[in-house]
């Protein structure tokens, strides 16, 4: 099998501690459900990744160097 | 006074009426189907009861005591005799008689099962996904029992005839069961079946040899075991379908049962909307003022297609009702029963498959609630997010080069029609007085006038004079457009938010809208007989809105692309080129009348002196003079030159479409964006006029001449073309004696085919270099393919050299007849001739069948367009619904209207493509902007050293810190 998170044009997926995305959530003034969908399913998201988690994915952009967004793992 | 103080909305619920809720809310009972009596009144209890609400001028309501225009309507009902469906729920009402249980009304699910879509309701509530997903899934899971849980009943299947007709479906034994058995037993020699004997039957089925006889004479009915057991044994079925009708009044019955704690994993919240009250058993009678009756001249009165509804419904109602007092057969009964359904049905829905729908006398449909309600015409997209507009005026557009791209000429008749209100004051009274003076005919006139008690007075030719006089500060005066209004013009179809843009007004003479030409490309629009529209604003936020926001110079970038949109086009782009290509020279005069319709009115010092001792402007230092002074620039511009410009002065190349054009032209893009969209105006503006100068100097025209090739070059072009024909059937040659060798990944025939193509698009190619060869610079064809104005070297090869391959699907042309395309060719014959390869040019003329191929992909390329803007259109609706509601919030995430984030940052890196632009082989300069910057904000150096921190500023807050002064420039940080 390919491991395509390995694949230079798939940006870095990190799961979220649970202080990370405390900060994230008072940030944006959101609940966690609020957050952009994920399926767990993703080939991009990494192996401990379980439904519920946020992940952190950090692209590279030709405009602002890096870019952050976040994703909730759903079924 | 009407109380007109906006209200917060707090929250929408939707649900279900209960049926005393409607009788609660009526006026009036309604009993007879009559509407007027013969002195022309409303009859009391009628469809026109005058509870029900006023549609006359002058009268007042009965239950409100308003008058027409302010009083609503109040709704009025009939008590149905029997209970009917409600067409808008028959699919929910479904799916509970398939999830409930027949006997006990209980939700066909165990409580453990029933728990578990509740969790699972709740999780898709929070992630908001479709709970449809859920309440489908649990009726799915409901459907599987056969039993109930809770009571034991067997369950049957629902079957549902559309539109309202629900029934239970039973499997019984067949009446012919003895006869089917004795056939089964028959055995069937053909399949090799054996015989049965009733001896060994009842051994197989374990029935007493007796039972079997008599079950086989037909005078005992098998048991359900027993019937089980035989059907098994003969491999047969021994049942049939028994359909029982649900009325709607069991229905009713069967879901006032349904447990409120059941109904939450359905969706149903319970507390607003019981099932039961899916089947009506009241009836609300929209108010008069939803469906007014229309006086015709004849006196006469007709009314709307709701009250003609109406009356079906009370007609039918009463008859029912007699039948069943006088006690009529049932039969009968459910005859009329199914007629109130009908009509109760056609009433909310006139447009159900399957049923007929109801007419008018003339045969027309009638439009009943739900006709009025959805698609294009109906109250959502037609009435209420679209609606028609006053102040606005559309007509046919042509251009008008003397207007500045932020004007509008608006004809005297539109401007004369659509008004400003003008809130008179001490110093605009004179001119308000000249307004009304002049009237509603004379052009900077008035139409209307308010005084401050509030009454509003028309102007007439015959009061305006008397008026003028009256007229004092604190009045309103509804004056004409005059010139330097701001309108709002708009061309559909409004794809991007360059299609509506604000302009000044300059009001003209005749009857067309005027625009400067350089504002086409973001509408869209040429002169071939597009018409536009044009909206006055009425208030002053508005004006200021579209001034400071719409006006066409703040939309000269595309938000798409960052770049300018608006920029010189055709005529104009094709004179920049004459003008500056060749860098000609110009005497006084000439220089003088080419910058005539610009802001400059003195020529810079000459160019240089020509042999005769006269003065001369070269075309550069012409065209320099519109440029800012302090602009620099260097980039290769459109024919392939190095372009500078260095101090405002254009030092070398060629001024076309990539220097100054619609799309990205660098020098209007960079004016734009360092000097700002004022001075973007100003420059293209006076680049379309002095090349419209330009242009007539040096006279453009073109003619059939302009594309004819001598002699001699036409031989050489027939002979590449026969050249190129020879080859091709040596292709063809090789093909058929299978010497072609296939490339790569391709069939024979697909390798012959590509050869082919190869072939003749060299050929077309190798023609049109020939008749290249004979145009010279100056040729204008050459000239607008050059410059980027219009047209290319392929137009100009198709037009002198040859027309080439016709394609139909990116292939040659294959269609037509059995294994040819033409009946002029043989069979199978794959000659460049036979698949539409058009040997001749424009010029020369097409042979008939040349003519016949070429149209065929012309056709193509028309279908092609208007399926593209169609389905494009379609595709643009749904995105437009998806994304409207989308919004940057201050915290610059883009989320929706539940606050789902979308993107945490607009565009994902939070910038305006408009505010910076760059892409791949263009980075952002930035040192170049920050030095820019810096330079306007500070005079001497001195002062930005500073700033920049490079130069520490002499201190004397303390002793300590007045040796920094003596280290020198050296920043010492604290930390």
């Amino acid at each position: 099998m390919v491991d395509v998170s390995q694949h230079e044009l798939v940006p870095e997926h990190t799961v979220l501690e649970d202080d990370e995305l405390e900060e994230v959530l008072t940030e944006y003034n959101i609940d966690r459900t609020d957050l952009p969908k994920i399926k767990r399913n993703d080939a991009a998201l990494p192996d401990d990744a379980a439904v519920g988690d946020v992940i952190r994915i950090v692209r590279d952009s030709r405009t602002t160097d890096q870019s952050v967004v976040y994703r909730l793992v759903v079924e | 006074m009407q109380d007109t103080t906006p209200k917060d909305i707090g929250a929408i619920n939707f649900g279900l009426m209960e049926p005393e809720e409607y009788r609660e809310m009526s006026a009036t009972k309604i009993i007879t189907a009559d509407t007027y009596d013969d002195d022309g009144f409303p009859i009391d209890m009628g469809l026109m009861d005058p509870r029900l609400g006023v549609i006359d001028p002058g009268l007042e309501c009965k239950t409100c005591g308003k008058h027409s225009g302010s009083c609503n309507g109040h709704f009025g009902h009939i008590e149905l005799a029997a209970p009917v469906i409600h067409v808008g729920f028959t699919k929910l009402i479904r799916r509970l008689l398939r999830g409930t249980c027949r006997e006990c009304s209980r939700l066909l699910l165990t409580e453990d099962e029933r728990d578990e879509f509740h969790d699972q309701l709740d999780e898709s509530r929070k992630l908001s996904r479709d709970l449809n997903d859920v309440t489908k899934a649990a009726i799915r899971q409901a459907r599987k029992k056969d039993r109930c849980p809770f009571c034991g009943e067997i369950q049957y299947d629902i079957d549902h005839e559309k539109p309202t007709t629900y029934y239970e479906v039973q499997q019984v034994l067949t009446s012919e069961y003895s006869q089917r058995i004795a056939g089964a037993m028959q055995g069937d020699e053909e399949e090799g079946i054996e015989r049965t004997t009733p001896d060994e039957l009842a051994e197989q089925t374990e029935i007493e040899l007796t039972r079997v006889n008599e079950i086989l004479s037909g005078s005992f009915r098998p048991r359900e075991s027993q019937r089980k057991a035989i059907e098994k044994a003969l491999d047969i079925d021994l049942t049939e379908e028994d359909t029982n009708k649900l009325m709607p009044s069991d229905i009713r019955d069967w879901f006032e049962a349904i447990p409120d704690e059941d109904m939450e994993v359905l969706g149903i919240n319970p507390e607003r909307s019981r099932p039961e009250w899916m089947i009506l058993t009241v009836l609300p009678v929209p108010p008069v003022t939803a469906r007014p009756s229309i006086t015709l001249d004849n006196g006469q009165r007709s009314e709307d297609d709701l009250t003609h509804k109406l009356v079906d419904i009370i007609r039918i109602n009463q008859r029912f009702m007699e039948n069943r007092e006088a006690g009529a057969p049932q039969l009968i009964i459910e005859d009329l029963w199914e007629l109130l359904q009908y009509h109760v049905t056609t009433f909310m829905d006139n447009e159900i498959s399957g049923t007929p729908p109801a007419r008018h006398r003339s045969g027309r449909p009638l439009k009943t609630l739900s006709q009025r309600l959805k698609g294009k015409e109906g109250r959502f997209r037609g009435s209420l997010s679209g609606k028609r507009v006053n102040f606005s005026a559309r007509t046919v557009i042509s251009p008008d080069p003397t207007l500045s791209l932020n004007e509008v000429g608006v004809p005297d008749r539109v401007a004369k029609e659509m008004t400003q209100t003008m809130n008179v004051t001490e110093r605009n009274l004179e001119d308000a007085r000249r307004f009304v003076s002049n009237g509603p005919e004379g052009h900077p006139g008035a139409n209307y006038v308010r005084r401050p008690d509030g009454r509003r007075l028309k102007v007439t030719e015959k009061n305006c004079e008397q008026l003028a006089e009256k007229v004092e500060a604190g009045w309103e005066v509804n004056r004409h457009l005059i010139d330097g209004d701001i309108v709002i013009f708009n061309r559909q179809p409004s794809l991007h938010r360059m299609s509506i843009m604000a302009h000044e007004v300059v009001v003209m003479p005749y009857k067309t809208f005027r625009l400067n030409t350089v504002v086409c490309p973001p509408y869209n629009a040429d002169f071939d007989g597009d018409e536009m529209n044009m909206h006055a604003l009425q208030n002053e936020e508005a004006r200021a809105e579209a001034r400071v926001l719409m006006r066409v110079q703040e939309q000269m970038l595309s938000p798409r692309f960052g770049e300018n949109i608006i920029g010189a086009i055709q005529d104009h782009i094709s004179g920049m080129y004459l003008l500056t290509h060749d860098n000609p020279r110009f005497n006084e005069t000439q220089a003088l009348d080419l910058l005539r319709a610009t802001r400059i009115d003195e020529l810079p010092e000459p160019s240089g002196v020509d042999d005769e001792g006269e003065p001369f402007w070269t075309g550069h230092d012409v065209f320099s003079e519109l440029l800012p002074d302090d602009l620099d620039l260097e980039f290769t511009g459109t024919v392939g030159d190095e372009v500078v410009v260095e101090d405002g002065q254009l030092l070398k190349g060629t001024i076309a479409e990539d220097e100054v054009g619609e799309f990205g032209g660098e020098i209007v893009d960079t004016i734009t964006k360092v000097y700002g969209n004022t001075r973007a105006r100003i420059f293209v503006n006076e680049v379309s006029t002095l090349a419209m100068r330009a242009i007539m100097h040096f006279g453009f025209s073109i003619g059939i001449d302009d594309e004819t090739i001598p002699d001699e070059a036409e031989s050489r072009i027939d002979e590449t073309i026969a050249d190129a024909n020879d080859r091709v059937e040596e292709l063809i040659e090789a093909y058929e004696n299978n010497e072609l060798e296939s490339l790569p990944g391709r069939t024979i025939d697909e390798t012959l085919e590509m050869k082919i193509m190869q072939t003749l698009s060299r050929a077309r190619d190798n023609a049109g270099n020939i008749a290249d060869e004979h145009f010279q610079d100056d040729n204008p064809a050459v000239v607008m393919a050059n410059s980027g104005a219009r047209g290319s070297m392929l137009n100009l090869t198709q037009m002198a050299g040859a027309v080439g391959q016709q394609a139909v699907r990116g292939e040659r042309i294959n269609r037509g007849y059995e294994d040819r395309t033409l009946s002029h060719y043989e069979p199978n014959d794959l000659s460049a001739e036979a698949h539409g390869f058009v040997e001749n040019s424009y010029t020369s003329g097409l042979t008939p069948r040349e003519f016949f191929f070429h149209a065929m992909g012309g056709r193509e390329g028309l279908v092609d367009t208007a399926v593209r803007t169609s389905k494009s259109g379609y595709l643009q609706r749904r995105l437009i619904n998806a994304l409207s509601e989308l919004e940057t919030q201050y915290d610059g995430t883009v989320r929706d209207t539940s606050d789902t984030i979308v993107q945490f940052e607009f565009g994902e890196d939070g910038t305006s493509p408009v505010k910076v632009s760059s892409d791949e082989d263009n980075d952002i300069d930035v040192e170049a902007i920050a030095s820019r910057v810096l330079d306007s904000e500070f005079d001497s150096e001195e002062d930005r050293e500073e700033f920049l921190g490079s130069k520490p500023r002499p201190t004397n807050l303390s002793e300590h810190a007045d040796d920094r002064l003596t280290e020198g420039t050296e920043v010492s940080s604290d930390d």
